[in-house]
């Protein structure tokens, strides 16, 4: 493994900012990329919640992140599906899974990744919009234009202001 | 027998052999090089070899397990771990062996490859703290984050044949196998053209100086060619051809190309009626590790096994495989292979035999019965057999074990009857769908009929938890503390007899909340519900979750008059245990071909089921049932309760036995009863639960802090009919409900003293 002087105190997941504004992707699919991770990193405001990640995890996730810029999506699947065994209620984990998901055409599982990760994530800041923008998009594949624009209005709703601090 | 050659056995008759094969080699040379059935011997053997497949039996694995700081994995359960993956305790220098020390643990992992890419054998010494782990450490590094153990091996599935065997290619064999076969069996391979009359001669002398049979003249090309195309007869002609057809595989392949082949076929054994052939299969057989592993004395054992791998067993006759490892040793030593220090060493060790043959132990074969299933499902049979896949499966081989033993003992335990109980367990990881542990049988090893996979029984009250769903579902009619009443009811049936449901205590309850009535299981009240939602939204629910649509109507379906295998009823469960999403069940990760290229992957898939608020509050319900309903003895059965959440089942005239529970890693299914389907005194409560309490006694879990759906609101509830009340009302319970279904009423605790109870609010 190539990645492995992680240290364990690692609060922000880097990735997520890193891969946000990199140069594109060298594959063709770059849904993920160009519709849900850019657009959320530009738009993110307000509150942000990041999370201690298990290292392990963190590990295989920045592995996935590697796999997903070579290219090799299904190696992304696996070393994803990997840390979902560890933490299966890891919401960043979902969401990156999701996003590989969509970058595969599989729309539906996209959703469905992206819902879970929802549910079990802060539902505020960059993450949440993620959430909804592949929820959207993987709605709109799917040709349902209405429930993809509802996806869409729930965009706004991630974005709450920090509590100011005290 | 296709290999046996007891040493001393018609000593005469081989030396006339010998004499034999002399007089007509040279008579075969001389005569017909080019005689057409020398001709057709040759080009035969030519095609045999070039077209040759080898078939190989399936191999199925475990779940690979994972370290990494923070894991629940106490130093007991990872050497059960270890063991479960061929290693043993010792010296850590070698590979295959592992230590304890302190709170610590080292041990030398075998190499293995994986779909992802060949992992390197490496040293891993492992920090415990508690029964976590805290910290790795690996030789290249001093902080791992993660390390992957091998699988263990479960056993093999779809053979072609009875012949058992683990392909290796040449280069992937030890160095010293590889020579030391060499100087043991044939020491001018590298120089002879198939047969080698020096050597032929020479051991003629030897044998007629010794007056028997000291040593063989075949060379390693011969024994392949007997062994691949030839039946096991001495015979005059059977010797000609042999030697043609050597010749003929020299002329046309490399050296290589020969040795590879002959590895990969000499017999070394039996597993059972399985014929075990090359050293591969031979290493995992009789030491558990990847041929790459074996140290000197261990080549040394295999190699001496060629020359008769029954007489020579380590097994059956230790002393005699002990005598002869020891003069392939030497000749090792004499022939430079290994240096002093290595003879003495690898002389003064023992045999060092692995566990003993896992095939033969069918520990897993209600597992692997599963996914022989679910691979029949998916793919065609000829695709299957005889092509060597490698099966990754979900089984955890530790759990298994736990799931088996909690069911024998949680048995033996009960029967004071001479009932003769039965049972199976399934074990989930819910978010995954990922079966982790299946028992069919109430005896470890048994096999027979897979009752976790094929017994349909009457559910009992486990059915319940989905007719307080569909009313969940609706929450401008129903909340969980909306008002049912436990009353005695008729219910018509078409051309039957009216069905008047009675409580197991024989007790109407009159008006109760509707998530008491679900967590003391009341019959009559679960009946009043289920009219009002109806049996066919019901049965629609069953569908959607993934369980066919029983055929029959009857109402007493409300109280689990439903046929559910112990798998369907876990299939049903998941989407609860895994808060809302749901996944089909699966016993198999990935499947690659021979040569690693993945022909098949089962990830996770998650549907989000449309009702996930209701099933929020179901699982609130559920917990209830565990804490003040039928699941209560679970307080005192569990040391730590990790949030169970679970509901009990019990058929009519006590002939089955349910208990599903779940936490956030595990959802288990236990199942109790009789064969023969005949009253069996069992109850949810008092049979099926304890045996899962035993089970999850023993399992790492731990507790997570659930998010609760957006659409959720507490709300402090006090009665006697549902009522808004606050926190320190006098018997108020704090309650979830879909936003804006709770209760408007208030409750008088909170509207004559409000200055009053925002005192007491402040005072706290």
């Amino acid at each position: 493994m190539m990645i492995s002087r992680y240290r364990p105190l690692v609060l922000l997941s880097l990735l997520v900012a890193g891969c946000a504004t990199q140069a594109p992707a060298p594959v063709d699919e770059r849904i993920a990329a160009e519709q849900v991770r850019a657009p959320a990193a530009s738009e993110a405001r307000g509150l942000q919640v990041f999370a201690l990640r298990n290292p392990a995890v963190a590990e295989l996730s920045q592995a996935a992140l590697q796999a997903e810029q070579d290219g090799d999506l299904g190696r992304a699947a696996m070393l994803l599906e990997r840390a979902l065994r560890i933490e299966p209620r890891d919401p960043e984990l979902l969401q990156q899974m999701a996003e590989v998901r969509l970058d595969q055409g599989q729309w539906e599982q996209a959703e469905g990744l992206a819902r879970r990760s929802f549910d079990v994530g802060p539902r505020v800041g960059e993450l949440c919009q993620r959430n909804w923008r592949t929820i959207s998009v993987s709605l709109e594949r799917r040709q349902n234009p209405q429930a993809a624009g509802e996806a869409s209005q729930r965009l706004q709703a991630c974005q709450v202001e920090a509590p100011p601090r005290l | 027998m296709p290999r046996a050659r007891p040493p001393s056995k018609k000593p005469r008759w081989s030396l006339r052999r010998f004499l034999w094969l002399l007089a007509l080699f040279a008579l075969g040379l001389g005569l017909g090089l080019a005689g057409p059935w020398i001709g057709w011997l040759d080009r035969e053997a030519g095609q045999r070899f070039g077209d040759r497949q080898w078939t190989q039996a399936s191999r199925v694995y475990a779940r690979p397990l994972e370290l990494y700081p923070g894991l629940a994995m106490s130093a007991q359960r990872l050497e059960r771990e270890l063991e479960a993956i061929g290693l043993s305790a010792g010296d850590p220098a070698s590979v295959g062996r592992y230590r304890r020390q302190g709170d610590g643990l080292e041990a030398h992992v075998p190499g293995f490859v994986f779909g992802d890419g060949r992992q390197a054998a490496q040293r891993v010494r492992v920090r415990f703290s508690g029964s976590a782990i805290a910290g790795l450490e690996t030789a290249t590094e001093t902080e791992t984050a993660l390390v992957r153990l091998p699988p263990a091996e479960l056993g093999s599935l779809l053979p072609l044949d009875d012949r058992d065997r683990t392909l290796v290619a040449l280069a992937e064999f030890p160095p010293l196998l590889v020579t030391g076969i060499q100087a043991v069996e044939d020491r001018q391979f590298a120089h002879h053209h198939g047969v080698d009359p020096r050597g032929l001669l020479r051991a003629a002398w030897t044998n007629l100086r010794r007056g028997e049979v000291v040593q063989g003249g075949s060379t390693i090309t011969q024994q392949l060619v007997k062994n691949l195309f030839l039946t096991p007869e001495r015979s005059l002609l059977r010797k000609l051809n042999e030697a043609v057809m050597a010749i003929s595989l020299e002329r046309r392949f490399s050296k290589a190309d020969i040795l590879e082949a002959y590895l990969n076929e000499v017999y070394l054994g039996q597993d059972g009626g399985r014929a075990i052939h090359g050293f591969g299969r031979a290493a995992e057989h009789y030491f558990g590790l990847p041929v790459q592993a074996l140290g000197v004395e261990q080549i040394a054992l295999l190699v001496g096994m060629v020359r008769g791998a029954s007489w020579y067993h380590p097994r059956r006759n230790p002393e005699r495989a002990r005598e002869r490892r020891d003069r392939v040793i030497d000749m090792f030593y004499e022939t430079g292979l290994i240096d002093e220090g290595a003879w003495r060493r690898a002389r003064a060790s023992g045999l060092g035999l692995g566990l003993p043959s896992r095939n033969g132990a069918r520990r897993h074969d209600g597992f692997l019965d599963l996914v022989a299933r679910q691979l029949r499902r998916d793919y065609r049979d000829s695709d299957l057999r005889g092509t060597g896949l490698r099966i990754f499966t979900t089984l955890d081989p530790v759990a298994q074990q736990e799931a088996e033993r909690a069911l024998a003992e949680g048995l033996t335990e009960l029967e004071r009857s001479s009932a003769e109980l039965q049972g199976a367990v399934v074990l989930v990881e819910p978010t995954s769908g990922e079966i982790r542990a299946l028992v069919g049988d109430r005896a470890p090893g048994r096999f027979g009929f897979n009752r976790a996979l094929d017994a349909r029984r009457p559910v009992g009250s486990v059915i319940k938890p989905f007719i307080y769903l569909l009313a969940l579902a609706q929450p401008d009619r129903w909340h969980l503390a909306s008002t049912l009443v436990d009353a005695p009811l008729s219910v018509a049936v078409a051309g039957q007899a009216p069905w008047r449901p009675d409580n197991i205590d024989q007790v109407s309850h009159g008006e109760v909340a509707l998530m008491d009535a679900l967590a003391r299981s009341f019959n009559q009240a679960t009946v009043a519900l289920g009219r009002e939602v109806g049996l066919p939204a019901l049965f629609g629910l069953l569908e959607q979750l993934g369980v066919a649509r029983p055929e029959q109507a009857h109402p007493s379906a409300f109280l689990g008059a439903i046929e559910l295998t112990p798998l369907q009823v876990a299939q049903l469960y998941q989407p609860l245990a895994a808060e809302g999403y749901s996944t089909p069940l699966r016993a198999i990760n990935q499947v690659l071909d021979r040569e690693g290229n993945e022909i098949g992957r089962y990830d996770r898939r998650l549907r989000p089921v449309r009702e996930r608020e209701a099933l929020a509050l179901l699982d609130f319900a559920l917990r209830h049932a565990v804490t003040d309903g039928t699941g209560r003895s679970l307080s005192w059965r569990l040391p730590e309760d990790p949030g169970v959440r679970g509901k009990t089942g019990t058929s009519n005239d006590r002939r089955d036995a349910w208990f599903v529970g779940y936490t956030d890693d595990w959802l288990g299914v236990v199942w109790t009863g009789r064969d023969d389907n005949a009253p069996a005194g069992v109850s949810g409560s008092a049979t099926a639960l304890p045996v899962w309490a035993e089970l999850f006694s023993r399992l790492p879990l731990r507790t997570v802090r659930r998010n609760w759906p957006e659409g959720l609101e507490w709300f402090w509830i006090d009665w006697p009919s549902p009522q808004l009340a606050a926190e320190n009302c006098p018997d108020a319970r704090a309650i979830p409900f879909v936003a804006g279904s709770q209760p408007t009423a208030r409750s008088p605790c909170l509207d004559p003293l409000p200055d009053e109870s925002r005192r007491w609010f402040r005072r706290r």
